[in-house]
Protein backbone atom coordinates (compact mmCIF):
# COMPACT_ATOMS: atom_id res chain seq x y z
CA UNK A 1 0.00 0.00 0.00
CA UNK A 2 2.69 2.84 -1.16
CA UNK A 3 1.29 4.29 -4.13
CA UNK A 4 -1.52 6.76 -3.43
CA UNK A 5 -3.27 8.73 -6.39
CA UNK A 6 -5.31 11.65 -5.73
CA UNK A 7 -7.71 13.02 -7.88
CA UNK A 8 -8.80 16.72 -7.57
CA UNK A 9 -10.82 18.64 -9.56
CA UNK A 10 -10.02 22.67 -10.46
CA UNK A 11 -12.93 24.29 -9.98
CA UNK A 12 -14.69 28.02 -10.12
CA UNK A 13 -14.44 29.77 -6.82
CA UNK A 14 -18.07 30.34 -5.63
CA UNK A 15 -17.27 33.17 -3.23
CA UNK A 16 -16.58 35.30 -6.83
CA UNK A 17 -19.44 33.85 -8.96
CA UNK A 18 -21.89 36.57 -8.71
CA UNK A 19 -25.69 36.45 -9.85
CA UNK A 20 -27.83 39.33 -11.62
CA UNK A 21 -31.05 39.54 -9.18
CA UNK A 22 -32.66 41.21 -13.24
CA UNK A 23 -32.63 37.98 -14.98
CA UNK A 24 -30.79 35.53 -12.71
CA UNK A 25 -28.08 34.85 -15.32
CA UNK A 26 -24.64 33.29 -13.86
CA UNK A 27 -21.89 35.64 -13.85
CA UNK A 28 -18.37 33.38 -13.86
CA UNK A 29 -16.53 36.31 -15.62
CA UNK A 30 -14.38 37.25 -12.32
CA UNK A 31 -14.24 33.59 -10.95
CA UNK A 32 -10.98 32.04 -10.57
CA UNK A 33 -9.96 28.66 -10.28
CA UNK A 34 -9.54 27.34 -7.07
CA UNK A 35 -8.40 22.95 -6.00
CA UNK A 36 -12.07 22.09 -5.00
CA UNK A 37 -12.51 22.44 -0.99
CA UNK A 38 -13.35 18.45 -0.39
CA UNK A 39 -10.41 17.52 -2.50
CA UNK A 40 -7.94 19.56 -0.43
CA UNK A 41 -8.89 17.12 2.29
CA UNK A 42 -8.40 14.26 -0.32
CA UNK A 43 -4.48 15.93 -0.89
CA UNK A 44 -3.75 16.07 2.66
CA UNK A 45 -5.20 12.66 3.59
CA UNK A 46 -2.75 11.34 0.93
CA UNK A 47 0.36 13.46 1.55
CA UNK A 48 -0.25 12.55 5.57
CA UNK A 49 0.49 9.08 4.79
CA UNK A 50 3.46 9.56 2.72
CA UNK A 51 4.80 11.60 5.51
CA UNK A 52 4.64 8.85 7.71
CA UNK A 53 6.03 6.19 6.05
CA UNK A 54 7.69 5.16 2.66
CA UNK A 55 4.36 6.15 0.49
CA UNK A 56 4.36 8.05 -2.71
CA UNK A 57 1.65 9.93 -3.75
CA UNK A 58 0.93 11.67 -7.04
CA UNK A 59 -2.42 13.28 -8.35
CA UNK A 60 -4.61 13.55 -11.25
CA UNK A 61 -6.93 16.16 -12.22
CA UNK A 62 -9.09 16.65 -15.13
CA UNK A 63 -10.64 19.90 -16.85
CA UNK A 64 -10.38 23.03 -18.16
CA UNK A 65 -6.44 25.26 -17.80
CA UNK A 66 -5.90 22.58 -15.31
CA UNK A 67 -2.24 23.26 -16.02
CA UNK A 68 -2.89 26.37 -13.47
CA UNK A 69 -2.97 24.00 -10.76
CA UNK A 70 -0.16 22.12 -10.85
CA UNK A 71 2.14 24.57 -8.35
CA UNK A 72 -0.59 24.86 -5.55
CA UNK A 73 -1.43 20.98 -5.88
CA UNK A 74 2.57 19.73 -5.44
CA UNK A 75 2.55 22.55 -2.53
CA UNK A 76 0.72 20.45 -0.74
CA UNK A 77 3.16 18.15 -0.46
CA UNK A 78 2.50 15.97 -3.56
CA UNK A 79 5.21 13.91 -5.52
CA UNK A 80 4.05 14.64 -9.09
CA UNK A 81 0.76 15.81 -10.75
CA UNK A 82 -0.48 14.72 -14.15
CA UNK A 83 -3.09 16.60 -15.74
CA UNK A 84 -5.52 16.52 -18.27
CA UNK A 85 -6.83 20.04 -19.80
CA UNK A 86 -8.93 19.64 -22.32
CA UNK A 87 -12.49 21.89 -23.56
CA UNK A 88 -14.47 18.18 -22.81
CA UNK A 89 -14.44 18.98 -19.56
CA UNK A 90 -16.82 21.92 -19.83
CA UNK A 91 -19.56 20.14 -20.76
CA UNK A 92 -18.62 16.39 -18.70
CA UNK A 93 -21.11 15.17 -16.51
CA UNK A 94 -19.28 12.32 -14.02
CA UNK A 95 -20.04 9.77 -16.34
CA UNK A 96 -17.27 11.40 -18.51
CA UNK A 97 -15.16 12.76 -15.86
CA UNK A 98 -14.82 8.67 -14.27
CA UNK A 99 -14.51 7.23 -17.73
CA UNK A 100 -11.28 10.06 -18.28
CA UNK A 101 -9.66 9.30 -14.75
CA UNK A 102 -9.74 5.66 -15.37
CA UNK A 103 -8.20 5.54 -18.23
CA UNK A 104 -5.73 8.15 -17.21
CA UNK A 105 -5.23 5.57 -14.08
CA UNK A 106 -4.64 3.05 -16.40
CA UNK A 107 -2.07 4.48 -18.72
CA UNK A 108 -0.22 6.06 -15.58
CA UNK A 109 0.02 2.26 -13.54
CA UNK A 110 -1.70 0.95 -10.67
CA UNK A 111 -2.05 2.74 -7.38
CA UNK A 112 -3.42 0.16 -3.94
CA UNK A 113 -4.97 3.76 -2.95
CA UNK A 114 -6.77 6.35 -4.84
CA UNK A 115 -8.51 8.91 -2.94
CA UNK A 116 -10.92 11.07 -3.51
CA UNK A 117 -12.81 13.97 -2.00
CA UNK A 118 -16.07 13.36 -0.89
CA UNK A 119 -17.67 15.38 -3.82
CA UNK A 120 -16.99 19.01 -5.85
CA UNK A 121 -17.28 22.18 -4.51
CA UNK A 122 -18.96 23.18 -7.74
CA UNK A 123 -21.47 20.28 -9.17
CA UNK A 124 -21.20 17.98 -5.24
CA UNK A 125 -22.05 15.03 -7.30
CA UNK A 126 -20.56 12.56 -5.25
CA UNK A 127 -20.09 10.16 -8.18
CA UNK A 128 -16.42 10.18 -9.04
CA UNK A 129 -15.45 7.79 -6.29
CA UNK A 130 -17.62 5.06 -6.44
CA UNK A 131 -17.81 5.27 -10.54
CA UNK A 132 -14.05 4.99 -10.61
CA UNK A 133 -14.08 2.18 -8.66
CA UNK A 134 -16.41 0.15 -10.82
CA UNK A 135 -14.93 1.17 -13.98
CA UNK A 136 -11.65 -0.21 -12.66
CA UNK A 137 -13.04 -3.07 -11.28
CA UNK A 138 -11.98 -2.63 -7.30
CA UNK A 139 -13.91 -1.82 -4.17
CA UNK A 140 -14.72 1.54 -3.14
CA UNK A 141 -15.49 2.98 0.50
CA UNK A 142 -17.44 6.22 0.33
CA UNK A 143 -17.65 9.06 3.22
CA UNK A 144 -14.39 8.43 5.39
CA UNK A 145 -14.20 10.16 8.21
CA UNK A 146 -10.89 8.04 9.09
CA UNK A 147 -8.70 5.51 8.02
CA UNK A 148 -5.59 3.61 8.88
CA UNK A 149 -3.35 1.55 6.21
CA UNK A 150 -2.44 -2.07 8.30
CA UNK A 151 -0.22 -4.58 5.62
CA UNK A 152 -2.43 -4.74 2.13
CA UNK A 153 -5.44 -3.34 4.10
CA UNK A 154 -7.28 -0.32 4.46
CA UNK A 155 -9.66 0.23 7.46
CA UNK A 156 -12.01 2.92 7.03
CA UNK A 157 -14.78 4.32 9.24
CA UNK A 158 -17.61 5.79 7.04
CA UNK A 159 -20.06 8.39 8.49
CA UNK A 160 -23.03 8.22 6.90
CA UNK A 161 -25.96 10.15 8.77
CA UNK A 162 -27.27 8.29 11.28
CA UNK A 163 -24.38 5.71 12.02
CA UNK A 164 -20.66 4.72 11.60
CA UNK A 165 -19.00 1.80 10.09
CA UNK A 166 -16.24 0.27 9.71
CA UNK A 167 -15.36 -1.03 6.42
CA UNK A 168 -11.79 -3.03 5.96
CA UNK A 169 -10.50 -3.68 1.95
CA UNK A 170 -7.81 -6.00 1.11
CA UNK A 171 -6.01 -4.95 -1.97
CA UNK A 172 -6.47 -1.67 -4.13
CA UNK A 173 -9.24 0.35 -3.36
CA UNK A 174 -11.01 4.00 -3.70
CA UNK A 175 -11.94 5.84 -0.94
CA UNK A 176 -13.65 9.29 -0.83
CA UNK A 177 -13.03 11.55 2.17
CA UNK A 178 -15.34 13.48 4.19
CA UNK A 179 -14.04 17.24 5.19
CA UNK A 180 -13.43 16.43 8.57
CA UNK A 181 -10.99 14.09 7.99
CA UNK A 182 -8.41 16.87 8.45
CA UNK A 183 -7.37 20.25 8.48
CA UNK A 184 -5.73 20.93 4.81
CA UNK A 185 -2.50 22.52 5.06
CA UNK A 186 -1.54 26.07 3.59
CA UNK A 187 1.48 25.45 2.01
CA UNK A 188 4.57 27.13 3.44
CA UNK A 189 6.43 29.40 1.46
CA UNK A 190 9.20 26.76 1.16
CA UNK A 191 6.62 23.96 -0.01
CA UNK A 192 6.41 26.15 -2.53
CA UNK A 193 8.84 27.29 -3.49
CA UNK A 194 10.22 23.11 -3.62
CA UNK A 195 6.92 23.20 -5.84
CA UNK A 196 8.56 24.78 -8.94
CA UNK A 197 11.04 21.78 -9.10
CA UNK A 198 8.66 18.73 -8.63
CA UNK A 199 7.75 16.99 -12.04
CA UNK A 200 4.00 17.09 -13.28
CA UNK A 201 2.96 15.35 -16.90
CA UNK A 202 0.52 16.76 -19.43
CA UNK A 203 -1.70 13.63 -20.05
CA UNK A 204 -3.66 14.45 -23.68
CA UNK A 205 -7.28 13.08 -23.78
CA UNK A 206 -5.47 11.46 -27.34
CA UNK A 207 -3.29 9.70 -26.08
CA UNK A 208 -5.72 8.09 -23.82
CA UNK A 209 -7.05 5.34 -25.43
CA UNK A 210 -10.94 6.83 -24.92
CA UNK A 211 -13.42 5.25 -26.62
CA UNK A 212 -15.09 8.77 -28.11
CA UNK A 213 -18.41 7.49 -27.03
CA UNK A 214 -17.13 7.94 -23.19
CA UNK A 215 -16.15 11.36 -23.57
CA UNK A 216 -19.47 12.51 -24.71
CA UNK A 217 -21.95 13.38 -21.42
CA UNK A 218 -25.04 11.42 -20.92
CA UNK A 219 -26.28 14.70 -18.53
CA UNK A 220 -26.85 17.84 -20.62
CA UNK A 221 -27.15 21.14 -18.94
CA UNK A 222 -30.12 22.93 -20.34
CA UNK A 223 -29.95 26.59 -18.10
CA UNK A 224 -27.78 27.63 -15.04
CA UNK A 225 -30.13 30.33 -13.08
CA UNK A 226 -29.19 31.81 -9.85
CA UNK A 227 -31.18 30.80 -6.83
CA UNK A 228 -33.93 33.23 -6.44
CA UNK A 229 -33.71 34.98 -2.98
CA UNK A 230 -36.19 37.36 -1.96
CA UNK A 231 -35.76 39.21 1.12
CA UNK A 232 -36.43 42.23 2.89
CA UNK A 233 -32.74 43.14 3.21
CA UNK A 234 -33.54 45.88 5.64
CA UNK A 235 -29.96 46.85 7.21
CA UNK A 236 -29.70 48.97 10.69
CA UNK A 237 -25.91 50.26 11.06
CA UNK A 238 -26.17 53.34 13.32
CA UNK A 239 -23.16 53.88 15.34
CA UNK A 240 -25.36 53.25 18.53
CA UNK A 241 -26.27 49.59 18.94
CA UNK A 242 -28.98 50.86 21.28
CA UNK A 243 -30.88 52.10 18.50
CA UNK A 244 -30.35 49.48 15.70
CA UNK A 245 -31.89 46.92 18.39
CA UNK A 246 -34.93 49.47 19.26
CA UNK A 247 -35.24 49.33 15.52
CA UNK A 248 -34.83 45.88 14.82
CA UNK A 249 -37.17 44.55 18.11
CA UNK A 250 -39.94 47.59 16.58
CA UNK A 251 -39.72 45.71 13.06
CA UNK A 252 -39.82 42.08 13.98
CA UNK A 253 -42.94 42.85 16.07
CA UNK A 254 -44.68 44.55 14.00
CA UNK A 255 -44.34 41.95 11.21
CA UNK A 256 -45.52 39.32 14.07
CA UNK A 257 -41.53 37.39 13.90
CA UNK A 258 -42.17 37.00 17.76
CA UNK B 1 -36.98 1.38 -22.56
CA UNK B 2 -39.66 0.22 -20.16
CA UNK B 3 -40.06 1.17 -16.77
CA UNK B 4 -39.65 3.65 -14.15
CA UNK B 5 -37.83 1.97 -11.01
CA UNK B 6 -37.55 3.15 -7.73
CA UNK B 7 -34.91 1.88 -4.75
CA UNK B 8 -34.19 2.72 -1.35
CA UNK B 9 -32.73 0.49 1.64
CA UNK B 10 -35.18 2.85 3.41
CA UNK B 11 -38.63 1.93 2.85
CA UNK B 12 -40.16 4.98 3.94
CA UNK B 13 -38.10 6.59 1.19
CA UNK B 14 -39.69 3.93 -1.14
CA UNK B 15 -42.37 5.41 -0.32
CA UNK B 16 -41.57 8.81 -0.69
CA UNK B 17 -40.04 7.93 -4.37
CA UNK B 18 -43.26 6.32 -5.00
CA UNK B 19 -45.07 9.68 -5.25
CA UNK B 20 -43.07 10.94 -8.18
CA UNK B 21 -43.08 8.15 -9.73
CA UNK B 22 -46.75 8.01 -10.16
CA UNK B 23 -46.05 11.15 -11.83
CA UNK B 24 -43.72 10.10 -14.36
CA UNK B 25 -46.20 7.26 -14.82
CA UNK B 26 -48.96 9.18 -15.94
CA UNK B 27 -46.14 11.00 -18.25
CA UNK B 28 -44.75 8.10 -19.91
CA UNK B 29 -47.07 5.74 -19.51
CA UNK B 30 -44.73 3.51 -18.61
CA UNK B 31 -45.37 0.79 -15.56
CA UNK B 32 -43.71 1.33 -11.60
CA UNK B 33 -41.15 -1.12 -10.62
CA UNK B 34 -39.96 -0.90 -6.82
CA UNK B 35 -36.08 -3.16 -5.65
CA UNK B 36 -35.91 -3.26 -1.96
CA UNK B 37 -34.20 -5.56 0.59
CA UNK B 38 -37.35 -5.92 2.67
CA UNK B 39 -39.36 -8.52 1.55
CA UNK B 40 -42.24 -7.71 4.30
CA UNK B 41 -42.75 -4.34 2.31
CA UNK B 42 -43.31 -5.09 -0.72
CA UNK B 43 -47.56 -5.39 -0.28
CA UNK B 44 -47.50 -2.12 1.24
CA UNK B 45 -45.68 -0.78 -2.30
CA UNK B 46 -48.25 -2.62 -4.39
CA UNK B 47 -51.07 -0.82 -2.20
CA UNK B 48 -49.16 2.38 -2.66
CA UNK B 49 -48.62 2.18 -6.69
CA UNK B 50 -46.20 -0.25 -7.79
CA UNK B 51 -46.99 -2.56 -10.40
CA UNK B 52 -44.08 -5.08 -9.52
CA UNK B 53 -41.93 -5.27 -6.53
CA UNK B 54 -38.26 -7.05 -6.82
CA UNK B 55 -37.41 -8.32 -3.46
CA UNK B 56 -33.45 -8.75 -3.52
CA UNK B 57 -32.39 -11.71 -1.04
CA UNK B 58 -29.01 -11.71 -0.60
CA UNK B 59 -26.36 -12.68 1.64
CA UNK B 60 -25.31 -9.35 2.90
CA UNK B 61 -26.59 -6.80 5.43
CA UNK B 62 -24.36 -3.92 3.55
CA UNK B 63 -27.05 -2.51 1.13
CA UNK B 64 -24.18 -0.98 -1.05
CA UNK B 65 -23.08 -4.81 -2.32
CA UNK B 66 -26.56 -5.06 -4.11
CA UNK B 67 -25.18 -2.88 -6.95
CA UNK B 68 -24.31 -5.33 -9.78
CA UNK B 69 -27.57 -7.24 -8.68
CA UNK B 70 -29.52 -4.44 -8.81
CA UNK B 71 -27.77 -2.95 -12.03
CA UNK B 72 -28.34 -6.18 -13.48
CA UNK B 73 -32.20 -5.89 -12.78
CA UNK B 74 -32.46 -2.32 -14.51
CA UNK B 75 -30.49 -4.19 -17.76
CA UNK B 76 -32.56 -6.87 -17.82
CA UNK B 77 -36.27 -4.78 -17.41
CA UNK B 78 -34.62 -2.55 -19.97
CA UNK B 79 -35.41 0.50 -16.97
CA UNK B 80 -35.78 3.87 -18.67
CA UNK B 81 -36.10 5.70 -15.13
CA UNK B 82 -33.40 4.80 -11.89
CA UNK B 83 -34.74 6.87 -8.92
CA UNK B 84 -32.61 6.19 -5.67
CA UNK B 85 -33.13 7.84 -2.44
CA UNK B 86 -30.59 10.06 -2.01
CA UNK B 87 -29.61 9.05 1.62
CA UNK B 88 -25.37 8.67 1.17
CA UNK B 89 -25.90 4.84 0.94
CA UNK B 90 -28.59 5.29 -1.63
CA UNK B 91 -25.99 7.74 -3.33
CA UNK B 92 -22.89 5.22 -3.14
CA UNK B 93 -24.86 2.72 -4.53
CA UNK B 94 -26.40 4.72 -7.90
CA UNK B 95 -23.09 5.82 -8.83
CA UNK B 96 -22.10 2.71 -9.16
CA UNK B 97 -24.73 1.50 -11.09
CA UNK B 98 -24.72 3.78 -13.03
CA UNK B 99 -21.07 3.04 -13.88
CA UNK B 100 -22.10 -0.42 -14.11
CA UNK B 101 -24.92 1.05 -16.82
CA UNK B 102 -22.44 3.67 -18.34
CA UNK B 103 -25.72 5.82 -17.48
CA UNK B 104 -26.21 9.33 -16.52
CA UNK B 105 -26.86 9.90 -13.14
CA UNK B 106 -28.19 13.42 -11.13
CA UNK B 107 -27.43 13.68 -7.64
CA UNK B 108 -29.61 15.14 -5.47
CA UNK B 109 -32.40 16.33 -8.08
CA UNK B 110 -35.17 19.05 -6.47
CA UNK B 111 -37.55 17.94 -9.48
CA UNK B 112 -37.94 14.88 -12.01
CA UNK B 113 -40.13 15.97 -15.21
CA UNK B 114 -40.34 14.05 -17.90
CA UNK B 115 -41.34 16.95 -20.29
CA UNK B 116 -40.91 17.21 -24.37
CA UNK B 117 -40.31 13.46 -24.65
CA UNK B 118 -36.98 13.57 -22.10
CA UNK B 119 -36.46 13.02 -18.03
CA UNK B 120 -35.20 16.53 -17.30
CA UNK B 121 -33.98 17.40 -13.51
CA UNK B 122 -33.21 20.24 -11.36
CA UNK B 123 -30.51 20.80 -9.17
CA UNK B 124 -28.11 23.20 -6.82
CA UNK B 125 -24.24 24.02 -8.69
CA UNK B 126 -21.80 26.21 -6.19
CA UNK B 127 -22.95 25.08 -3.28
CA UNK B 128 -26.78 26.43 -3.76
CA UNK B 129 -25.89 29.72 -5.61
CA UNK B 130 -27.56 28.62 -8.68
CA UNK B 131 -29.98 25.82 -9.58
CA UNK B 132 -29.14 24.04 -12.76
CA UNK B 133 -32.00 22.47 -15.20
CA UNK B 134 -30.27 19.09 -16.89
CA UNK B 135 -31.74 16.91 -19.82
CA UNK B 136 -30.75 13.42 -19.08
CA UNK B 137 -30.35 10.86 -21.48
CA UNK B 138 -32.09 7.44 -21.07
CA UNK B 139 -31.97 5.56 -19.12
CA UNK B 140 -31.76 8.67 -16.23
CA UNK B 141 -30.54 7.53 -13.16
CA UNK B 142 -31.26 10.01 -10.80
CA UNK B 143 -31.08 10.52 -6.41
CA UNK B 144 -33.65 12.15 -5.10
CA UNK B 145 -33.26 13.18 -1.14
CA UNK B 146 -34.76 11.85 1.84
CA UNK B 147 -38.44 14.34 2.13
CA UNK B 148 -38.43 15.98 -1.23
CA UNK B 149 -41.84 13.91 -1.87
CA UNK B 150 -44.79 13.00 0.92
CA UNK B 151 -45.53 9.38 1.06
CA UNK B 152 -47.40 8.13 -1.97
CA UNK B 153 -50.71 7.39 -0.09
CA UNK B 154 -51.81 3.26 0.04
CA UNK B 155 -55.26 2.47 -2.55
CA UNK B 156 -56.38 -0.60 -1.10
CA UNK B 157 -57.65 -2.05 -4.74
CA UNK B 158 -54.17 -2.16 -6.82
CA UNK B 159 -52.43 -4.76 -7.99
CA UNK B 160 -49.33 -6.08 -9.02
CA UNK B 161 -46.40 -9.00 -9.30
CA UNK B 162 -43.77 -9.78 -6.14
CA UNK B 163 -40.57 -11.46 -7.42
CA UNK B 164 -38.17 -12.96 -5.33
CA UNK B 165 -33.83 -12.63 -6.48
CA UNK B 166 -31.92 -14.38 -4.58
CA UNK B 167 -28.14 -13.29 -4.94
CA UNK B 168 -24.75 -13.75 -3.03
CA UNK B 169 -22.89 -10.82 -3.55
CA UNK B 170 -20.49 -11.80 -0.35
CA UNK B 171 -17.10 -10.79 -1.13
CA UNK B 172 -13.83 -11.80 0.49
CA UNK B 173 -11.85 -8.31 0.23
CA UNK B 174 -14.48 -6.84 2.14
CA UNK B 175 -15.53 -6.46 5.15
CA UNK B 176 -17.97 -4.44 7.68
CA UNK B 177 -17.87 -3.94 10.72
CA UNK B 178 -18.46 -1.95 14.46
CA UNK B 179 -21.80 -0.16 12.67
CA UNK B 180 -22.17 2.11 15.64
CA UNK B 181 -25.53 4.54 15.24
CA UNK B 182 -24.55 7.93 15.87
CA UNK B 183 -25.85 9.04 19.24
CA UNK B 184 -27.83 12.90 19.00
CA UNK B 185 -26.95 14.84 21.60
CA UNK B 186 -30.92 15.48 21.67
CA UNK B 187 -30.97 18.48 19.52
CA UNK B 188 -33.47 18.78 16.24
CA UNK B 189 -32.86 21.61 14.63
CA UNK B 190 -34.81 20.74 11.66
CA UNK B 191 -37.85 21.07 13.09
CA UNK B 192 -36.84 24.16 15.20
CA UNK B 193 -39.37 27.04 14.96
CA UNK B 194 -36.33 28.92 16.14
CA UNK B 195 -32.80 29.09 15.76
CA UNK B 196 -29.74 30.89 16.83
CA UNK B 197 -26.59 30.41 14.86
CA UNK B 198 -23.12 31.19 15.66
CA UNK B 199 -20.36 31.65 13.44
CA UNK B 200 -16.91 32.58 13.48
CA UNK B 201 -17.47 36.29 14.78
CA UNK B 202 -17.73 34.73 17.95
CA UNK B 203 -14.37 35.35 19.54
CA UNK B 204 -14.29 32.68 22.06
CA UNK B 205 -15.61 29.73 23.46
CA UNK B 206 -16.87 31.43 26.95
CA UNK B 207 -18.27 33.82 24.60
CA UNK B 208 -21.42 31.13 23.84
CA UNK B 209 -23.02 31.95 27.44
CA UNK B 210 -24.15 35.18 25.89
CA UNK B 211 -25.65 33.68 22.88
CA UNK B 212 -27.26 30.97 25.24
CA UNK B 213 -28.90 33.71 27.18
CA UNK B 214 -30.09 35.32 24.33
CA UNK B 215 -31.18 31.91 23.27
CA UNK B 216 -33.21 31.29 26.34
CA UNK B 217 -34.87 34.67 25.87
CA UNK B 218 -36.32 33.67 22.24
CA UNK B 219 -37.02 30.27 23.37
CA UNK B 220 -34.63 28.75 20.39
CA UNK B 221 -32.46 26.11 19.42
CA UNK B 222 -28.18 27.03 18.77
CA UNK B 223 -26.44 26.10 15.44
CA UNK B 224 -23.73 26.95 14.87
CA UNK B 225 -21.44 26.95 10.94
CA UNK B 226 -19.35 24.26 10.22
CA UNK B 227 -16.32 25.73 11.47
CA UNK B 228 -17.53 26.27 14.73
CA UNK B 229 -18.33 22.83 14.92
CA UNK B 230 -15.48 20.55 12.65
CA UNK B 231 -12.89 23.21 13.63
CA UNK B 232 -13.30 24.14 16.75
CA UNK B 233 -15.42 22.10 18.41
CA UNK B 234 -17.17 24.49 20.54
CA UNK B 235 -20.62 22.68 19.71
CA UNK B 236 -21.63 19.06 18.66
CA UNK B 237 -21.24 18.47 15.06
CA UNK B 238 -25.23 17.63 14.88
CA UNK B 239 -25.59 21.67 15.58
CA UNK B 240 -23.98 22.42 12.53
CA UNK B 241 -25.76 24.17 9.50
CA UNK B 242 -25.04 23.83 6.12
CA UNK B 243 -25.15 22.32 3.04
CA UNK B 244 -23.55 19.15 4.15
CA UNK B 245 -24.59 19.57 7.80
CA UNK B 246 -28.55 20.65 9.08
CA UNK B 247 -31.00 22.07 7.08
CA UNK B 248 -32.85 24.39 8.88
CA UNK B 249 -36.56 26.14 8.18
CA UNK B 250 -37.68 27.76 11.44
CA UNK B 251 -40.15 31.21 11.73
CA UNK B 252 -37.10 32.89 12.66
CA UNK B 253 -33.31 32.12 12.18
CA UNK B 254 -30.73 34.72 14.12
CA UNK B 255 -27.31 34.29 12.61
CA UNK B 256 -24.54 36.27 15.26
CA UNK B 257 -21.07 36.61 13.34
CA UNK B 258 -22.08 34.46 10.40
CA UNK B 259 -20.18 35.98 7.52
CA UNK B 260 -22.86 33.86 5.33
CA UNK B 261 -20.68 31.81 2.56
CA UNK B 262 -23.45 29.94 0.31
CA UNK B 263 -22.80 26.54 1.91
CA UNK B 264 -23.98 27.80 4.86
CA UNK B 265 -27.36 29.94 3.29
CA UNK B 266 -28.32 26.84 1.84
CA UNK B 267 -28.70 25.47 4.51
CA UNK B 268 -30.88 28.34 6.04
CA UNK B 269 -32.80 29.98 3.28
CA UNK B 270 -36.39 27.96 3.82
CA UNK B 271 -36.64 30.08 6.97
CA UNK B 272 -39.04 32.26 7.27
CA UNK B 273 -37.22 35.15 8.87
CA UNK B 274 -33.78 36.05 8.83
CA UNK B 275 -32.14 38.01 11.21
CA UNK B 276 -28.41 38.27 10.82
CA UNK B 277 -25.68 40.31 13.05
CA UNK B 278 -22.11 40.87 11.35
CA UNK B 279 -19.71 43.11 11.99
CA UNK B 280 -18.76 43.09 8.17
CA UNK B 281 -21.36 45.75 6.05
CA UNK B 282 -20.08 43.87 3.21
CA UNK B 283 -20.73 40.57 4.41
CA UNK B 284 -22.95 38.11 1.89
CA UNK B 285 -25.35 37.20 4.79
CA UNK B 286 -27.09 40.79 4.53
CA UNK B 287 -28.29 40.00 0.97
CA UNK B 288 -29.60 36.57 2.51
CA UNK B 289 -31.09 38.45 5.37
CA UNK B 290 -34.66 40.21 6.16
CA UNK B 291 -33.33 42.26 8.71
CA UNK B 292 -29.60 42.95 9.92
CA UNK B 293 -27.32 44.59 12.09
CA UNK B 294 -24.00 45.56 11.33
CA UNK B 295 -22.31 45.52 14.86
CA UNK B 296 -20.10 43.72 17.11
CA UNK B 297 -22.12 40.50 18.47
CA UNK B 298 -20.61 41.53 21.50
CA UNK B 299 -22.13 44.26 21.96
CA UNK B 300 -25.46 44.01 20.21
CA UNK B 301 -26.76 40.55 21.55
CA UNK B 302 -26.59 41.62 25.25
CA UNK B 303 -28.90 44.26 24.21
CA UNK B 304 -30.98 42.02 21.89
CA UNK B 305 -30.95 39.77 24.96
CA UNK B 306 -32.69 42.85 27.23
CA UNK B 307 -35.01 44.26 24.45
CA UNK B 308 -36.77 40.63 24.02
CA UNK B 309 -36.42 39.94 27.51
CA UNK B 310 -38.56 43.43 28.53
CA UNK B 311 -41.11 42.41 25.67
CA UNK B 312 -41.92 38.76 27.21
CA UNK B 313 -41.28 38.88 30.82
Amino acid sequence: MNKILVCYKWVLDEKDIKINPEDLTVNTSRAKYKISDYDKNAIEAGVLLSEAGDVTVDAVTFGVNTKQSVKDALSRGLNKVYYIADVTAEAADSFVSSNVLASAVNKIGSYDIIICGEGSSDTYNQQVAPRLATILGIPTITFVKEFTVDGNRVIATRKLGDCTEVVTVTGPVVISVLPEINKPRIPSLKQVMAAAKKPSEELKLTDLAINPECIKPKAQNLSTKGYVMNRKNIIYKEANQAVNVAKLVESIAQNGVC
Amino acid sequence: MQGIWLYSEDTTIIKQLLTVGKELKMAMHQPIGVITLCADDANAFISAGADKVCVIKGDSTWAESYADTIADILAKEEASVFLSGGTMRGKDLAAKVAAKLQAALVTDAQTVEFTDNTIKTTRLLYGGLAIATDAVSLPALVTVPPQTYSEAVANGDTQGDIITIEVSVNKENITISNVCPIVKTGVNLSTAKRVVCVGRGLAKQEDLAMVESLAESLDAEIGCTRSIAEDYHWLSNDRYIGISGQKVKPDLYLGLGVSGQVQHVVGIRDSKTIIAVDTNEKAPIFEAADYGIVGDINEVVPLLTKALKTRYF
